[in-house]
């Protein structure tokens, strides 16, 4: 296999080494994009009589020199000139210029079709658009431009997981966003063992980004987005969620062409939260700012963020025969986040070789990713080592910059030699933010390799067969180090610090063996489609060390950061319980896999109607010790070319209606149907998982939509209603305490996701010197959940369990995720009720709530989703904008509480200035209370556990999101194109009422959605970018 | 039909054959499932035919101190560890009024309901009472009994009617029993253990079948019968005002069990702390800085110049206060740390370091709970002076502090003293000493001043274990306790009567509506903290 490997890479390069200046034979093939080879296209060399026409296999050949232009012309397709450079055997791909007949969309199982027969939507991107305006997780390059796709960052600076949301949530506690297709293969999006935070506010963990993230969008040919189920029953249940089908790269036949591409781009804070400056500290020891008037409050946050950069250099080869292409490309990416310390390093090597065999029969193609990525101090999220705690809560009016230039004392005489940390306050939820970044580190190592490799066997010219295999391998060793001197909670009750981490390595692999067959039945009627299995396999091994709690134990010599010097429990005979703990502990092993049948029809007649009939059937091994361990789920699909079928006025040149049903199944978590008791040193402890039955997953999906293009195709319109709702979820609960049961798995819930989305794009001008091309897309998904198991008393999950003034909810009669918070007590008629201080003021009193304490505020989702993509070419130049909105939502900020709570905010400051908080109220005696004191007030309804109905804020946002103007230089020589193009990202906000971009995330799982907990500012970048090619 | 459709034909058969190969290929993937067994099997667990049930009770006897889910602070800390008087967080938590306050923290007071179902009655119930271990090992089960009675009583004790009988029944709806039937379920459940107890220790003399998995005896059942028959004396003594009759004929059950009581500190319940988190009293002291010394205890042991005081607390690390012990006053206005981070806390440095384990019952409490018996006048109990006089003995001996025990006894003066708080500049916090109790023993007293002298010493005997010391105030009155400085109940908890109860956690509304129904309704007032629990009658001791 290596020796295979190593022929095909030199092939190529051999073809494409030498170069004659005199009259030569030039041979070579045509192809649409389809890679049928097209017949009687014309080719004539440029400026002369020399002409030919390509035979019924798109062949030609005529003689030439190197330097001649070829210009190949064709009727329904752009004419395409190609300067000879020394290939004498070129490969020509010619586009449709009509793209009613043409258009190709890559579809499930890396199937390339014709657009006009697919029977449901989808959105079709380039690498380009991708790469235009650079971001350092490329999934956030797609937001805004995609109908029906919620895309929301996580908070956690550069390296940032994504979370991707395609018509709405429907998984109450499963997952929730697409699936990831590389090349027809599944690809693991698992980030690493730091995982998402979890339910609490305190968080303290970081992140080290999602799979999807590791990649490198310069190797994206193209991206397309099938949105619903529909489009999916294929790929099996993942894709339930839609699927994002990523097509990389390939060599093309034809003269080698190096790529460079550079860029270079510096971040800021595009905001920050909004403090007073007209009073100072308490007192001289207090840790808040309710204390006199100052004047010429310091900048503390200036002395802290820097200019954040990203750095990314980018090679690629691409050249062959027409029996092997190659493709292969290096890439470096080096940025640093505005906050100090946080830094990523990213190379990229994708190798891609494409090789044709038995007279061209037989196609080998092979793809190797290999990617290695370090990510150092990626910020946490939540109150716990977040640096902007400290620095956003520190007194106003005082300088911070002491603590900036010395965050560490010298040893104290007496302690443990090593040396602590200089800050003045003893608060688990604040510490020096200089401290964190240097003394609580985390850094992430990620080493990934992904091997496709596929062979194609044409049996006769209606049938092909097609063997896959793809590794995808991911090793991530990550690690956290507490220093000593850091707060208690955090790091050890001996006070010499804590350190954890893990060794963890996951495993997909997946196989295929499919029949592609294409039977003309007759003149009529068509028949293709594809039959075949697949097995999937995942592999999850690896350990974690650590002190065995946090709180408890931790280093015994400070700052020695090995295993060894980990304190472990002491033995049963010394006062605590149980044997000896280890340090490391292996992670829970996980191992699953899925074995399938499918089957897929396309039924065509007289190329205007199309019917898709498919089918599935899964084995899943999370379903063992189940009644069935097998689930089958079936879909159907149905297309129409109203143009084809019958005359329609001249102005629309396409029109197209579709429909789809489809079902999508789904497995069970791994080890719900055998839960087994937890070994624990010396002890045993039972499980407390109530006994269950539980069923595979059932999603419901209907599509109807229509694609109409008018006026010469310069108009298209596009538009999809949809509605899915799933089914049997499998949700573990907590049930009544009573049962005795701490979780109960039950198959439950009706989730249903309803919208629309369309696009429209229209040409407004075309000239050859001066175009502008314009689109709108937008969405619109209604979510209810409809029940969760009200026969059986459940009507609600919590999301977020454990905290105590805000939960995420999946309620019946809800939405998914809706915000529930503790409210101030209102009487009848809306007045808050106020009760006595015991001096001359009141203080408000916490409401009852109408579920768990808490009220319903809002969803965090957004309602409606608008981006408006623009691009201007005039002669060299071009500019592209995109201006996006979400609107709808409601998020809360805990961040806000705090600040508030502290006397920091503006809007205590104002308050104070004035003298009061206007209020409507009402007291113990009934009387009308129009104003209370600020500080009753906000530090009644602020701080760590505020009453969040105070701190509510319409998540509606709008944005310039990208801008990018290019010029391309004129060239000559090896230099074939240069061009040149600034950019900038997240440029300017036109509405956010949010103290924060609401479109943030503190964890990309379906927590905590829509709550911002000292979250990181959302960046605005500037960047540079140079695009060159030889 | 053409030459060249036959031709065609012709190959569409030979491509059969190819297609035949594919399906079989295709097929002979799908099926091959037999190994998903193994694959769905979590290697790291143990299966419930291979259990070993004596490696089971280590987690069911930690579970009283809420440590299967760290769960000391929130279960019991922030609620009873405070109310009797023990302890007091330095800090808020982020709100200006919580459960110090009055303004129960649903969040924190949830926590002591709903752990104890799912990790100790519903392993028991659910699991162990499945594998047959009633008639297997009838010394297992008696164990199992014992710790479910003292899991139990810690809920009732705190909420009032809670589900007990039907625990383990429904996953959608379990019904509340009344008080006055756990008390009865609960005298049966310590009725069955004793007699299995005793039966095994007679058949099987010295025999410690779960040595190394006792968290709580090393396997020791003559203690655990001493517990059994001591928790049978102190559930008993709850009754006195609600049910007379019962307390005695339960009381005096007790006092002549074959086993005997608690005697020695070498018979103390203590728990060893979990392996994970260590003693709770030192993480949240220590690790977390949330457990600091209450103003009552301060008043009462300062005053009594208690040779306890530095076993109990640490010294203040204010500067200018490093020789005083500093308490601070329930439901004062905390500013945040490290405003009061300096007052006295518990002593984590030694009687609460990490490994120590955390005290149940101890015999202390038992010569107390003798005390109050014999003046009541139950058969068995002895003499009123005696029983106090060794309970004090017992706690000192206990707490390593023996020889100061005949001088504490003797000591007729020391009364507990005025509350100050230093760092309090309008005395807002200053309050004068509620109690004029002495330590002497006076025979010549009145039955209340008896009663009065022998539970604030038991209080002070009990430390830190807040929940029964809780139980006892709202019983007997005693100690009299500092009132809230600041009652922000909205008028549900008297500031004077002081707090009766937890209130339901809002949980139950959502996921057992039916039966919290039924348990208000047994409950027999409001669901707060105003509300007296069924033992907890508005009368006189006597």
């Amino acid at each position: 296999m290596k020796q295979l490997l190593l022929l095909l890479f030199f092939v190529p390069l051999l073809g494409g080494a030498t170069a004659a200046p005199h009259l030569a034979p030039i041979r070579g093939v045509v192809r649409d994009e389809t890679g049928q080879p097209l017949a009687a296209v014309t080719v004539t060399i440029k400026g002369s009589q020399t002409a030919t026409r390509t035979d019924a296999n798109g062949r030609f050949s005529l003689e030439a020199r190197t330097g001649d232009v070829l210009v190949f012309s064709y009727v329904g397709h752009a004419s395409r000139e190609v300067r000879i450079s020394g290939n004498d055997d070129l490969s020509i791909e010619l586009a449709g210029n009509n793209r009613s007949l043409n258009e190709v969309v890559v579809t499930a199982l890396g199937i390339r079709r014709s657009e006009k027969s697919l029977t449901y939507s989808t959105q079709q991107i380039s690498g380009n658009e991708l790469t235009t305006v650079k971001s350092d997780n490329l999934m956030n390059s797609l937001n805004g431009k995609i109908a029906g796709v919620t895309i929301a960052p996580s908070a956690s600076g550069i390296g940032g997981s994504a979370k991707v949301i395609l018509r709405g949530n429907r998984s109450t506690t499963g997952n929730n966003q697409p699936l990831y297709v590389i090349d027809g293969v599944p690809m693991s999006n698992q980030g690493n063992n730091f995982m998402q935070p979890g339910s609490s506010t305190y968080g303290g963990n970081p992140e080290g980004g999602d799979g999807i993230s590791n990649l490198n969008p310069e190797d994206i040919e193209s991206m397309t987005v099938l949105k619903g189920a529909s489009a999916a029953a294929l790929y099996g249940s993942q894709a339930a969620n839609g699927v994002i089908v990523i097509n990389t790269k390939k060599g093309r036949a034809g003269r080698t062409v190096i790529n460079v591409n550079s860029s270079a781009s510096i971040d800021k804070n595009a905001y920050t939260p909004q403090f007073q400056n007209n009073y100072g500290q308490t007192n001289p020891t207090a840790v808040d700012s309710w204390g006199g008037k100052i004047t010429g409050a310091h900048d503390n946050l200036k002395d802290f963020f820097r200019t954040g950069s990203n750095l990314t250099n980018a090679l690629s080869l691409s050249g062959g025969t027409d029996a092997a292409q190659t493709y292969f490309s290096y890439t470096n990416t080096t940025a640093k986040g505005v906050e100090p310390t946080n830094q990523l390093s990213r190379n990229n090597f994708n190798f891609h070789e494409t090789a044709k065999f038995f007279s061209n029969k037989l196609t080998v193609d092979g793809n190797v990713n290999y990617i290695t990525q370090k990510l150092e101090n990626s910020p946490a999220i939540g109150f716990y080592s977040n640096p902007l705690t400290g620095l956003y809560l520190f007194p106003r009016g005082k300088d911070l910059l002491p603590y900036k230039n010395q965050f560490e004392l010298p040893p104290v005489s007496g302690g443990n030699g090593a040396p602590t940390q200089n800050w003045p306050f003893q608060e688990d939820v604040q510490q020096n933010p200089w401290w964190v970044i240097n003394r609580n580190t985390n850094e992430n190592t990620r080493n990934r390799i992904l091997v496709n490799v596929s062979l194609k066997y044409e049996v006769t010219p209606w049938l092909s067969l097609q063997a896959r295999g793809n590794v995808d391998r991911t090793n991530d060793v990550g690690d956290q180090k507490y220093y000593a001197g850091t707060l208690a909670p955090l790091a050890s009750h001996t006070g010499n610090g804590n350190w954890n981490g893990f060794d963890h390595t996951l495993q997909q692999q997946y196989g295929d063996f499919l029949a592609i067959f294409n039977l003309p039945v007759t003149s009529d009627f068509k028949v293709d489609g594809v039959i075949g299995s697949s097995i999937s396999d995942n592999v999850t091994s690896g350990i974690t060390w650590g002190p065995s709690a946090q709180q408890g134990y931790g280093l015994f010599f400070p700052n020695l950061f090995t295993i060894q010097n980990i304190e472990v429990a002491p033995a049963i005979n010394n006062g605590t319980s149980g044997a000896v703990a280890s340090n490391a502990t292996t992670l829970q092993p996980y191992h699953s896999q899925v074995q399938s049948v499918f089957g897929n029809a396309n039924i065509s007649y007289k190329n205007w109607a199309f019917l898709t009939l498919s089918g599935r059937n899964d084995w899943s091994s999370n379903l063992a010790f189940t009644a069935d361990n097998h689930y089958f789920y079936p879909s159907a699909g149905l297309s129409f070319l109203v143009n084809q079928m019958v005359s329609l006025p001249q102005v629309i040149s396409y029109a197209k209606v579709r429909g789809t049903y489809s079902q999508v199944g789904n497995t069970v978590g791994q080890y719900q149907t055998n839960p087994v008791n937890t070994a624990s040193g010396s002890s045993t402890v039972l499980n407390t998982a109530a006994p269950s039955s539980l069923k595979p997953e059932k999603t419901k999906a209907y599509e109807l939509g229509a694609d109409l293009r008018f006026l010469g195709d310069n108009l298209s319109v596009s538009f999809t209603w949809y509605k899915s709702n799933t089914y049997n979820q499998d949700i573990s609960i907590v049930p009544l305490p009573a049962s005795g049961y701490a979780t109960e798995n039950i198959n439950a819930g009706n989730i249903q996701n309803k919208g629309i989305e369309f696009t429209v794009g229209y040409n407004m001008i075309n000239h050859r010197n001066f175009s502008w091309n314009t689109s709108i897309n937008g969405s619109k998904n209604v979510n209810t959940v409809i029940d969760i198991d009200s026969k059986d008393g459940v009507n609600l999950v919590d999301l977020t369990p454990g905290n105590g003034n805000f939960d995420n909810y999946v309620a019946k009669g809800g939405s998914y995720g809706d915000l529930y918070v503790q409210t101030l007590q209102k009487d009848a008629s809306g007045r808050l009720v106020l009760i006595s201080d015991g001096s001359t003021n009141y203080l408000p009193v916490q409401g009852g709530g109408e579920l768990n304490g808490f009220s319903k505020v809002g969803n965090p989702n957004p309602k409606f989703q608008l981006g408006w993509n623009n691009s201007f070419t005039y002669h060299n130049f071009s500019l592209n904008f995109l201006v996006d909105g979400k609107f709808g939502g409601q998020v809360i900020s805990v961040m806000q509480g705090m600040l508030d709570y502290y006397g920091v905010s503006k809007v205590s400051g104002q308050a104070r200035d004035q003298g009061y908080v206007k209020i409507r109220g009402v007291d113990e005696n009934g009387k009308d209370v129009s104003q209370i004191d600020p500080k009753n007030w906000y530090r009644n309804i602020g701080g760590r556990n505020a009453i969040l109905g105070e701190y509510v804020y319409s998540a509606t946002v709008v944005r310039l999101r990208e801008v990018a103007l290019g010029y391309t230089l004129p060239v000559s020589g090896a230099v074939k194109s240069l061009r040149l193009s600034l950019t900038g990202r997240n440029l300017v906000f036109f509405h956010r009422s949010a103290p924060y971009d609401p479109e943030l995330t503190s964890s990309t799982d379906n927590k905590l959605g829509g709550v911002d907990v000292f979250n990181l500012p959302t960046a605005r970048s500037f960047g540079l970018k140079l695009n060159v090619t030889f | 039909m053409s030459i060249q459709h036959i031709l065609s034909i012709r190959r569409v058969i030979r491509s059969t054959n190819t297609i035949a190969l594919s399906i079989a290929l295709i097929a002979g993937l799908g099926g091959c499932t037999k190994k998903f067994e193994s694959f769905n099997t979590d290697p790291t667990g143990i299966q419930n035919k291979d259990l070993q049930v004596n490696t089971l009770f280590m987690p069911l006897e930690q579970e009283l101190m809420y440590m299967t889910d760290d769960g000391y602070q929130i279960a019991q800390n922030l609620n009873a560890d405070i109310y009797c008087g023990y302890a007091m967080p330095p800090q808020t938590f982020g709100k200006a009024v919580d459960n110090a306050n009055y303004v129960f923290v649903d969040g924190w007071n949830q926590e002591g309901y709903n752990s104890v179902y799912t990790n100790l009655l519903g392993p028991i119930k659910n699991q162990l009472a499945n594998s047959g271990v009633q008639t297997s090992n009838p010394d297992y089960w008696a164990i199992a009994l014992i710790v479910e009675v003292e899991g139990i009583d810690r809920v009732t004790d705190k909420f009032g009617p809670v589900p007990y009988s039907k625990v383990g029944t429904s996953l959608v709806t379990v019904p509340y029993d009344s008080q006055q039937s756990i008390y009865q379920q609960m005298f049966l459940q310590l009725d069955t253990a004793a007699a299995n107890l005793q039966a095994y220790i007679t058949a099987n003399p010295g025999a410690t079948p779960l040595a190394n998995y006792d968290a709580i005896f090393g396997g020791d059942y003559t203690k655990w019968l001493k517990l059994a028959n001591s928790l049978r004396l102190r559930l008993a003594m709850h009754l006195t005002k609600i049910d007379p009759a019962t307390a005695k004929s339960q009381g005096e059950r007790a006092l002549s069990a074959p086993g005997g009581l608690l005697t020695d500190p070498s018979d103390d319940a203590a728990v060893l702390a979990s392996q994970a988190n260590g003693n709770d009293y030192n993480q949240i002291t220590d690790s977390y800085g949330d457990n600091s010394m209450n103003a009552s205890i301060q008043s009462i042991m300062v005053g009594y110049n208690d040779p306890r005081l530095p076993v109990y607390f640490l010294p203040d690390t204010d500067p200018g206060h490093t020789t005083e012990y500093t308490g601070i006053r329930i439901g004062c206005n905390i500013p945040p740390k490290p405003f009061y981070s300096g007052f006295s806390k518990y002593n984590y440095k030694t009687t609460f370091n990490v490994s120590a384990p955390e005290m149940l019952m101890t015999a202390a409490e038992v010569w107390f709970l003798k005390a109050e018996a014999a003046l009541r006048g139950w058969a068995g109990a002895g003499t009123v002076q005696t029983d106090y006089e060794t309970g004090i003995q017992v706690s000192m001996l206990q707490n390593g502090v023996a020889g100061a025990a005949a001088a504490y006894i003797g000591d007729a003066a020391s009364k507990p003293i005025n509350y100050v708080d230093y760092t309090d500049k309008d005395s807002v916090n200053y309050d004068t000493a509620v109690s004029k109790i002495t330590i002497k023993w006076d025979p010549a007293a009145t039955d209340e001043v008896k009663l009065e002298r022998i539970i604030t010493q038991k209080w002070l005997a009990m430390f830190p274990e807040g929940q029964e010391a809780w139980t006892e105030f709202r019983r007997t009155g005693y100690p009299k306790l500092f009132p809230v400085v600041t009652n922000s109940s909205g008028g549900t908890i008297d500031t004077k009567i002081q707090v009766r109860r937890l209130a339901y956690p809002q949980s139950e509304a959502t996921v057992n509506p039916e039966g919290e129904k039924g348990g208000i309704q047994l409950l027999g007032g409001p669901d707060n903290g105003g509300t007296r629990l069924w033992w907890d009658v508005d009368k006189g001791n006597f």
